[in-house]
């Protein structure tokens, strides 16, 4: 747990001093960039080897071919957060949990009392010792926020011992499952539609909670700490063979799920979450850091790069998610509607409104955004409730809520204001060759490498935006839209107005120290991938080109392009 | 390999900088600071991974297996004395553990045995619940269990009751469910310190025998979890500056409160056994294990006050006297009449030792943060 210290604020500001001196030999900013750009003579150098140390490439003796191409903008960009990039933070395991450097004092002071909370592990009410930190669940999917955000990264991928075929999601877990009823596609969200809100499961809702407080189910003394239902993890492998004979070996999760607490065990297949027309969505935690960043590039900026139809024929639609926003509902904004920037399908307007309904719902913690259990008026909210004399209501006789406003506050910003970590080996010569392969095959046709942040008066989540994220030039690597990644990667859940197929593109920067936070930690939506080449394998559909594009590169190439990513 | 990197570090120029400083204009160069310093780190990081952490993992687990036998014997002959070996055995434990949270990532982490082992606070809702409605408990079945009913503190709880009046516990006051509930969790915490220790020298993945012991990942960088040896370096000194600030402004600062009118006892880490300014000082000795390379009473070996030396010798003693100071001033904090924390924070005198004891705390985070951990810029690899 890292706690507030006016140490911190002290050692922060002369820190700002030599982040300043270093943000000015850095190129981050564009006009210095195409400075540096010119400094190196625009050449790319593509040797046999590869591995060959850069920068005084004409003195080398390699046999050599020299190609003169313009190199991607972003090659030696350093500073991917702009000046909210982390300072003696990014070859380590610190790489994501460090504040923004250009915080004020008193921002700071909230980052930090953020971050207690966000290792806050809640507790079964009533803990007459620790009443400020109990209200957990009743049922949920895991304690604190970062036991699914470990160190504010990915969570461990489950792996299964020898010999055995599925692993029961418990404690361990950062991942979980989202379930609808199947209602087809809702592509304008309006009031008739109730904004292309997803219909949850009869007695469930649209997050399947496995686990619980001990009492949380009638049977409790059979089924301690059991949730809604049990879900087990199992893995279907699948093997992809490159052109050179080089193959991976992939996997998937499935899921399946047992002991659901609306039936008796016999009649267990009658239970409503297991009938032909529920949807689910497996959902792993995603790293959050630079968050806040990326609430404030402008909309316009996104749907500028929106093209639907594909008008341009590059195979690439990219389209955004329009979806309900309960700030704008709370301040009685006629149309409840945003862009949605946050979650695997952009299911989520800002940071709030994404912390807050985890708070709520991956923990079962009411806050002043959302005042009512996640499975209020459930059969088994309200057994467990008579059972347990009604002392874990969720708010409590004054209608307070058990996570307070300044809670939730100051837990927002600690996710809105976490710095991005820089890159590593921006002067390797790999990193250099597979920076331009990165734009060769068309990575950025969804990785949209760069935007600058909005200036002027601005909202995150419905309060006055830090001035440390304005006017940034941040290279987040991602187009902020979704797109159609094929059936190999489909969870058949629409989610808003993104259909069953469609996923957002994800940010890419700090993706390299995934493992060096996390070395448990996997890719994509439900964990799937152990690293970056199986990720970049798993996409399909509007990305199949560039994933054909990818396998047809030679090996060396092929690795160039993996240690460009590596080095984001 | 090493041959790359220094490659490398002649031709850039600075750590953050962009490339081909070789091709630019002077006055296009960054100036290189002339405080940049070389140091080789191979011996320091291979002494630190396997002499320290790794060998701290192994008294930990050790000290499991001594506790396990320590809380079978108390099922198996529920005596006065055996109690309080138990209860020793717990506080005996607990050392390595707490001397390990200066170096809190890799396998700890990844396989989420800090939580089965160390959740606070404990829900002493659920875990009173259980004993009153279970006849009997396994270590299978409670391996199950949430982790804010197993590790450290539950065992604490059920050894030493519930530390408000005193920190005693007789042996008539502890059940014998509470004594099986007590076993089953030393069994199940002993399954994961071994698991801890073998992510470290067997398979960071315990289900993939061909995944490399992590220990390797230190001591064999360019890797995928470390890219250069500049990243263990910086891990470690992140490592010490997070429990000396989890110490100064959390542990102690929090329960401490603004004034003598504002503590919170419900906030101190150990309330239980009463143990906590040993917590504390064991955070503080890991941290000082780490800094000189060696455990308390070994010989001299490579640790970081040697990275550090190589920079800045006079930063090196003084940080090194730092870490002395901080450990004196939280021991000093229980004073001539042997205060627990839980305490002192409610005596006016011991106040002040207290507040003492944060500002050396805070002394040695000012000089880690500031002038330690940005050598890692100057340093040319």
């Amino acid at each position: 747990m890292i706690n507030l210290s006016k140490l911190k604020k002290l050692s922060y500001l002369s820190k700002l001093s030599k982040f300043n001196y270093l943000y000015k030999l850095s190129n981050s900013d564009s006009s210095t960039k195409q400075r540096q750009v010119k400094l190196c003579h625009v050449v790319l150098v593509i040797t046999s080897a590869m591995i060959i140390s850069g920068c005084n490439s004409s003195s080398s003796n390699e046999t050599s071919k020299e190609t003169e191409q313009p190199q991607a903008a972003y090659t030696f960009v350093s500073l991917l957060g702009g000046e909210a990039t982390a300072i003696d933070a990014s070859d380590s395991g610190h790489g994501f949990s460090t504040p923004m450097p250009n915080l004020t004092a008193e921002e700071l002071d909230k980052h930090l009392t953020g971050d207690t909370h966000f290792e806050t592990a809640f507790t079964t009410a009533p803990n007459n010792e620790h009443p400020d930190l109990d209200g957990l669940g009743p049922v949920f999917n895991n304690q604190d926020c970062n036991s699914c955000h470990q160190r504010d990264g990915r969570p461990s991928t489950i792996t299964l011992a020898e010999g055995e075929s599925r692993v029961l999601l418990g404690s361990n877990a950062g991942i979980f499952l989202r379930m609808s009823i199947d209602d087809g596609e809702c592509l304008v969200p309006s009031v008739e539609n109730n904004y292309c809100k997803n219909v949850g499961v009869d007695g469930f809702g649209t997050q399947l909670f496995h686990r619980g407080v001990l009492k949380a189910r009638d049977d409790w003394q059979e089924n301690p700490f059991i949730g809604q239902a049990n879900v087990y993890l199992s893995y279907e492998y699948s093997t992809v063979t490159y052109a050179d004979g080089n193959t991976v070996t992939l996997k998937k999760p499935m899921f399946t799920i047992e002991k659901p607490y609306d039936v008796a065990p016999e009649n267990s297949l009658n239970s409503a979450i297991l009938q032909a027309n529920v949807r689910y969505s497996p959902r792993n935690g995603m790293p959050i850091f630079g968050l806040g960043l990326l609430e404030l590039i402008s909309e316009a900026d996104i749907l500028a790069l929106a093209d639907e139809n594909d008008t341009n024929n590059d195979g690439i639609s990219g389209r955004p998610n329009w979806v309900f926003d309960p700030v704008k509902a709370n301040n009685n904004d006629p149309i409840p509607v945003s862009l949605g920037r946050f979650g695997w399908k952009a299911s989520t307007p800002s940071v709030r409104v994404q912390s807050l309904a985890a708070l709520r719902g991956d923990m079962g913690i009411t806050n002043p955004l959302f005042p009512e259990e996640s499975v209020v008026n459930t059969p088994l909210h309200e057994s467990y409730l008579a059972r347990t004399g009604f002392v874990d209501t969720g708010t409590d006789e004054q209608g307070n809520t058990e996570a307070t406003q300044q809670f939730s506050d100051e837990v927002v910003f600690y996710a809105e204001t976490l710095a991005v970590p820089a890159r590593r080996n921006i002067n390797d010569e790999s990193v250099i060759a597979g920076a331009q392969l990165f734009t060769q095959v068309n990575c950025t046709g969804c990785h949209q490498p760069d935007f600058i942040t909005s200036t002027g008066e601005l909202l995150v989540g419905g309060l006055a935006a830090p001035e440390v994220l304005k006017g940034q030039h941040i290279y987040p690597f991602t187009d902020m839209l979704l797109h159609d990644l094929g059936e190999g990667l489909a969870d058949n859940r629409r989610d808003f107005t993104a259909n069953g197929q469609e996923w957002k593109t994800r940010p890419l920067w700090g993706i390299g120290l995934t493992k060096t936070v996390n070395p448990a930690a996997g890719f994509l939506h439900d964990g799937r991938a152990a690293d970056v080449e199986e990720a970049i394998l798993w996409h399909g559909g509007e990305a199949e080109q560039s994933k054909n594009a990818y396998m047809a590169l030679a090996e060396a190439e092929r690795q160039s392009l993996i240690d460009f990513v590596m080095s984001l | 390999m090493i041959f790359k990197k220094s490659l490398l570090a002649a031709a850039i120029s600075a750590l953050v900088l962009t490339a081909c400083g070789g091709s630019s204009s002077d006055s296009e160069t960054p100036v290189v600071e002339e405080t940049s310093f070389s140091f080789e780190a191979t011996e320091m990081i291979t002494n630190l991974t396997n002499d320290v952490i790794v060998a701290g993992y192994q008294n930990l687990n050790d000290g499991a297996t001594d506790f396990l036998l320590a809380t079978q014997n108390l099922v198996n002959t529920p005596t006065e004395e055996n109690l309080a070996l138990a209860q020793q055995a717990w506080k005996e434990v607990r050392v390595p553990w707490e001397q390990g949270e200066s170096h809190i990532f890799g396998p700890v982490d990844a396989l989420s045995i800090d939580p089965h082992l160390d959740t606070w606070p404990l829900n002493t809702s659920d875990l009173e619940a259980l004993l009153a409605s279970q006849a009997s408990f396994s270590a299978d079945e409670l391996k199950t269990f949430n982790d804010d009913v197993q590790g450290f503190h539950t065992m604490e709880f059920l050894l030493f009751g519930d530390g408000v009046e005193d920190n005693e516990k007789s042996i008539d006051e502890m059940t014998t469910l509470e004594s099986e509930y007590l076993s089953a969790a030393a069994e199940v915490f002993k399954t994961y310190t071994q698991s801890l220790l073998d992510a470290w020298i067997v398979a960071n993945d315990p289900n993939d025998a061909n995944s490399p012991a992590y220990k390797d990942l230190l001591l064999t960088t360019n890797n995928d979890i470390y890219a250069s040896q500049l990243g263990v370096v910086e891990e470690l000194i992140n490592g010490m500056i997070g429990i000396v600030d989890e110490v100064g402004n959390g542990k102690i600062a929090e329960p401490f409160g603004s004034n003598i009118d504002n503590i919170d006892t419900s906030k101190v880490e150990s309330q239980y056994s009463w143990n906590s300014l040993a917590d504390f000082t064991d955070n503080i000795r890991g941290v000082q294990n780490v800094y000189r390379g060696e455990f308390s009473g070994q010989a001299d070996k490579a640790g970081i006050i040697d990275f550090v030396n190589a920079a800045d010798a006079d930063l090196a003693t003084r940080v090194d006297t730092e870490i002395t100071d901080a450990i004196a001033a939280i021991e000093a904090i229980a004073g001539d009449n042997d205060l627990p924390f839980r305490q002192a924070i409610n005596d006016a005198d011991a106040r002040v030792r207290i507040q003492a004891a944060i500002d050396a705390l805070s002394t040695l985070q000012t000089s880690f943060e500031n002038d330690v951990l940005t050598k890692l810029q100057d340093w040319q690899q």
